[in-house]
């Protein structure tokens, strides 16, 4: 589907492929990289094999048994922590998105990670931030209401906002703030005034040794009006209500649509609208996910390479593309020098993202972790060996083993792969100059778009 | 079946090691029978480093015994590395070699060295190998093998003959693809990587004597302290310390601490003009003594580990139970400290930082002369596995308790002194942990044998959480005065334990040990057994720091734990003979007793 041709009314239909729009690698791939971190061959061809449609059922659903993959993962993470410190963590959390069955699910845990911005930063309990990813993910393809709610009594969120005591003499703004603010209606919606109302229905709320504890006596229990709603309210009555307003709604699909579509532009309120209206209906995450999948939009060239793929999306990508796991602790560290350092956003906004993603000194760090990930020794330790990978999917010689990582890792157009094709070593043993070429392709402006 | 395997490899690596030269070399007609000079005496006085192994028969001996064999062979990482294609290129190789000479490779092996290796490194990376068969015959032999696998992997890559030969005098010199050559002289051959270097050979031969790495003065002292060694390494220290990592690590000595730990060595590093490694084997203990001609300057930090007069010295270490590691220093602290400006002038200002921060502890008293100076030399540091109450806690990651033991002068003043600063150290840490709504230490007197101490603790973990308890269980901190000792220690069950050995040594009058200022002693197998108890730990450490699966993870620590079980200790004593600096490494390997093969 051509970009001038997209309207409005037709934006979220179903995505059928045409002779204008055809089901090619490159659309497969797009499809991977935007629901998970990449493909392998074998995804890629099934995926051109099934077409779009079953592509995203077996995106949506996982694949094998997640929820034993993911208690694993859990119980891993739970004694990584057991020393306190949160920052094995991250390394984990890597580790599952390389391996992960259902790469969709942690894009999203991802997403609302940078969505809720909690910073592990100051919290010092390492089973808290564990707490709260693992809320993330559990609720990440739920109800947005639930999600808000769980957030607003998370206590490494509290901590993080430095609203570990919220007294009834003395409300703490911050988490009201950050409910109304950045989580649901926005700044243009909420007032100063809706902010002091909600954060007196959420006082008697502490923290008390990493436990998150509940004090009537410190609960104002009078009458508040929040978003033009009055009553009796809690801190849950508030979530509910400012998660189930009609701008939260606009607010998430805006979002989840710079987050799945295109980052570059603004988006079209008229494109947004029905999206939004859809979503206020039930306020189902996975059914807003599955729509925007599944969409004409989602594949159109509106949305192809419109977006700068995170450090996380470049790093993951490239070791999932290439069927390899890599030793996460010291990726966890490279990441946080490219700008991701996870557990961590930057701000109470999250992470700027986009364009931001990327300067001189990003694009460095990157093509440098690029070379050190495929590096046959080092601190990756020769994990990933791009001739092996070669020699599983049957190209013994140098050209087609080429053409087959191109095609694998950036789907290039005839004219610029061949281009490609010469900056491949001449000389060398194959291995080595497969290492060389994947730096290459991962050095690349067009791989640096996701 | 595995010792062959073993020994092929064993094989296979002397191959490969003679292959670059061989594979460029060819057989030359020995030379007319000759007595031969030592091996050393052929070695260009250029050269920086000789490894000399004078009688291979006791070390091949000792190293290609069943019982070595079979704890090799049944190794995870034996049995690992023996999957891989490259060892079945290997055992082909061996294969072939036993097939020609119709012998196993331990025969062979000990046919070409048996009158010793001698290996020297000289400028530009050249090397020299030169080996004394048994006989001619089986110097000639080698010489043929290494012509065969040359001229053979030349032609399995379609090369023409690498090989050819130049006359030198009665010799001649065989090279290979330009650079690698050798020659045999009798029952010698030698081995060099480059033509100019054999040059220089058959120049120090026909030579005089004194010409050659023997007559050099260093190198003969060396050869001299290191007396009937089965093999020593000499290392003309001077150019060792031009070598740019080695001069880092001789300059670094600006952290106090390091300084004090590591000041004796590398002060005698700093004075030597030679350096010797030699190595011992005997039963299950192997030797290793570093031995040079530094001594320790009378202005550097390393003079206040010089006893004051004879008798003096670190104390035996401290035998306690599950004991992991010990250490025993002879160091004047107040002395070390009293000139710390002079020492460390670029840290003034952070010592100062320390000193007003310890005066907070010791209420104002100075720390030279009212602390530090009431402490004796003899200073004694232990680490050992630890036991947990599971009504309290046990902690899913177990770390070592660890102490601290000096000797005090005035122990009934000086004891009240540390028990204040004690209390105020533990009173900083409860007010500190308080500010982060962390639990604090319960402070608590106790007694153990007569001897009153204090010991802080955690209350117990909540029921549900004592299987797999938070770290900070690990720690139950003490500090107790035992007659002229005080001793600071992680856990109070280490106090406790070493209070008793230090009863046990009182009774025996133990002595310290003399020509020493620094003792190290390793427990292979409570090392193992604190390794396992923390296995899960490590296997999932080992999973995100290299990225293995968890088979992999398991393999990896499975052959660390072995390889600790196997080593039963170890033992390193570092002090200085009649001025010079000795430092000696026992390792007591612990090999389960060989299978006879009878069923």
């Amino acid at each position: 589907m051509a970009a001038e041709s997209l309207d409005a009314s037709r934006a979220w239909a179903p995505y059928e492929p045409s002779p204008a729009c055809p089901w090619t690698l490159a659309r497969a791939a797009h499809l991977h990289r935007r629901a998970g971190f990449g493909a392998t061959w074998g995804q890629l061809r099934q995926a051109l094999s099934d077409g779009p449609q079953k592509t995203v059922d077996r995106l949506l659903a996982g694949q094998g048994d997640v929820a034993a993959f993911n208690r694993g993962f859990d119980q891993n993470e739970q004694a990584a922590v057991s020393g306190g410190s949160p920052e094995p963590l991250r390394a984990w959390w890597l580790r599952r998105m390389i391996q992960t069955p259902h790469p969709l699910l942690e894009k999203m845990t991802l997403f609302w990670h940078d969505f809720i911005s909690a910073s592990a930063a100051g919290v010092g309990s390492g089973s808290l931030v564990r707490g709260h990813i693992q809320f993330l993910r559990s609720a990440a393809l739920g109800k947005f209401p639930a999600l808000v709610a769980g957030v607003a009594r998370d206590p490494m969120v509290l901590l993080s906002l430095e609203a570990k005591a919220n007294r009834k003499a003395l409300p703490d703004l911050n988490l009201a703030r950050q409910l109304l603010r950045r989580w649901t209606v926005g700044p243009d919606v909420c007032t100063d005034r809706d902010i002091r109302q909600a954060a007196r229905a959420m006082t008697g709320w502490f923290v008390l040794r990493d436990e998150l504890r509940r004090f009537d006596r410190e609960h104002d229990d009078g009458e508040k009006t929040v978003l033009g709603k009055s009553g009796r309210f809690d801190d849950q009555d508030v979530a509910r209500l400012a998660a189930t307003h009609p701008a939260a709604a606009r607010n998430v699909v805006g979002r989840l649509y710079r987050w799945f579509v295109d980052e570059g532009d603004a988006p079209d309120e008229a494109v947004l609208a029905p999206l939004a209206r859809s979503f206020a209906e039930d306020f189902d995450v996975a059914r807003l996910v599955e729509t925007v999948l599944r969409s004409a939009l989602f594949f159109s060239d509106r949305s192809l390479h419109r977006r700068v793929k995170r450090p996380t999306e470049f790093a993951v990508g490239l070791v999932r593309a290439l069927e390899g796991t890599v030793p996460t602790t010291p990726l966890a560290n490279d990441l946080a020098a490219t700008g991701e350092n996870l557990c961590h956003p930057p701000t109470r906004d999250g992470w700027e993202g986009g364009r931001f993603w990327i300067n001189r000194a990003t694009v460095i760090a990157r093509s440098n972790l690029a070379a050190a990930m495929l590096a046959p020794s080092g601190r990756y330790e020769g994990k990933i060996d791009p001739a092996a990978l070669v020699r599983r999917h049957g190209h013994a010689q140098a050209e087609p083993a080429g053409r087959f990582l191109l095609d694998l890792l950036l789907q290039p157009a005839d004219d610029a792969g061949k281009r490609l094709l010469r900056e491949m070593p001449a000389r060398g043993d194959l291995p080595d100059r497969l290492r060389t070429f994947a730096h290459v392709i991962a050095s690349q402006p067009e791989f640096q778009l996701a | 079946m595995h010792g062959r395997r073993f020994t092929s490899l064993v094989a296979a690596a002397l191959v490969l090691f003679l292959m670059p030269m061989t594979a460029r070399c060819q057989t030359a007609a020995p030379a007319a029978a000759e007595r031969l000079a030592p091996a050393d005496e052929w070695v260009p006085p250029q050269a920086f480093a000789v490894l000399s192994v004078p009688k291979p028969k006791a070390l091949l001996d000792w190293s290609l015994r069943p019982q070595m064999i079979q704890a090799v062979t049944s190794s995870p990482l034996y049995k690992a590395a023996s999957a891989s294609p490259k060892f079945r290129e290997l055992q082909t190789g061996i294969d072939m070699i036993e097939k020609r000479f119709s012998a196993d490779w331990q025969t062979l092996v000990r046919r070409f060295t048996e009158g010793g290796a001698t290996l020297a490194v000289g400028p530009d990376k050249t090397s020299l190998l030169i080996l004394d068969a048994r006989d001619a015959q089986a110097a000639n032999d080698l010489h043929e093998l290494v012509l065969q696998l040359a001229r053979g992997g030349a032609a399995d890559k379609g090369q023409a003959d690498p090989v050819t030969s130049s006359q030198e005098g009665d010799v001649t010199v065989w090279i290979v693809g330009g650079q690698q050559t050798h020659a045999v002289i009798g029952k010698r051959l030698v081995f060099a990587d480059r033509p100019a270097v054999m040059q220089a050979v058959l120049s120090t031969r026909s030579g005089d004597a004194q010409a050659s790495i023997a007559g050099s003065a260093e190198y003969k002292a060396a050869r001299q302290a290191a007396g009937d060694a089965q093999a020593v390494l000499w290392v003309n220290s001077g150019l060792l310390k031009l070598y740019p990592p080695v001069a880092q690590a001789l300059s670094a000595e600006s952290n106090p601490l390091i300084a004090l730990l590591a000041a004796p060595i590398t002060d005698a590093m700093k004075q030597s003009t030679w350096l010797a490694l030699a190595l011992r084997v005997k039963d299950d203990t192997i030797t290793l003594e570093a031995l040079s001609d530094g001594t320790i300057s009378p202005e550097g930090a390393a003079r206040f580990a010089l006893p004051a007069k004879g008798g003096q010295g670190p104390m035996p270490n401290l035998a306690v139970p599950r004991r992991l590691a010990a250490m025993s220093l002879y160091r004047d602290l107040r002395g070390f400290y009293a000139a710390k400006d002079k020492l460390f002038p670029e840290r003034t200002s952070g010592l100062i930082f320390f000193e007003n921060m310890m005066g907070i502890f010791f209420t104002g008293r100075d720390l030279t002369e009212e602390v530090l100076a009431e402490t004796g030399p003899d200073i004694r540091l232990v680490a050992a596995e630890q036991t947990y109450d599971p009504e309290i806690a046990v902690p899913a990651v177990k770390i070592p308790a660890f102490a601290l033991v000096l000797r005090m002068k005035n122990p009934k003043r000086f004891s009240l002194v540390m028990e204040e600063a004690w209390q105020k150290a533990l009173g900083l840490i409860n007010f500190t942990r308080g500010q982060q709504a962390l639990p604090g230490l319960i402070i608590d007197r106790v007694e153990h044998k007569g001897v009153k101490y204090t010991v802080a603790s955690f209350a117990p973990a909540p029921a549900k959480e004592r299987a797999a308890a938070e770290m900070r269980f690990n720690f139950r901190p003490a500090l107790a005065a035992a007659g002229e000792f005080i001793i600071l220690s992680s856990t109070a069950q280490l106090a406790e334990d070493i209070m008793d050995a230090l009863a046990k040594e009182a009774s025996a009058a133990a002595k310290p040990l003399a020509q020493a200022h620094s003792l190290l002693e390793v427990e292979g197998a409570q090392l193992a057994s604190i390794l396992a108890a923390n296995r899960e730990t490590l296997v999932r450490q080992n999973m995100v720091n290299k990225g293995n699966t968890k088979e992999q993870a398991e393999g990896e620590v499975g052959v660390l734990l072995d390889l600790l079980k196997v080593l039963g200790g170890a033992r390193l004593e570092i002090g200085a003979v009649e001025g010079k600096f000795l430092a000696r490494l026992q390792v007591r390997v612990s090999l389960p007793p060989a299978q006879t093969g009878e069923k």
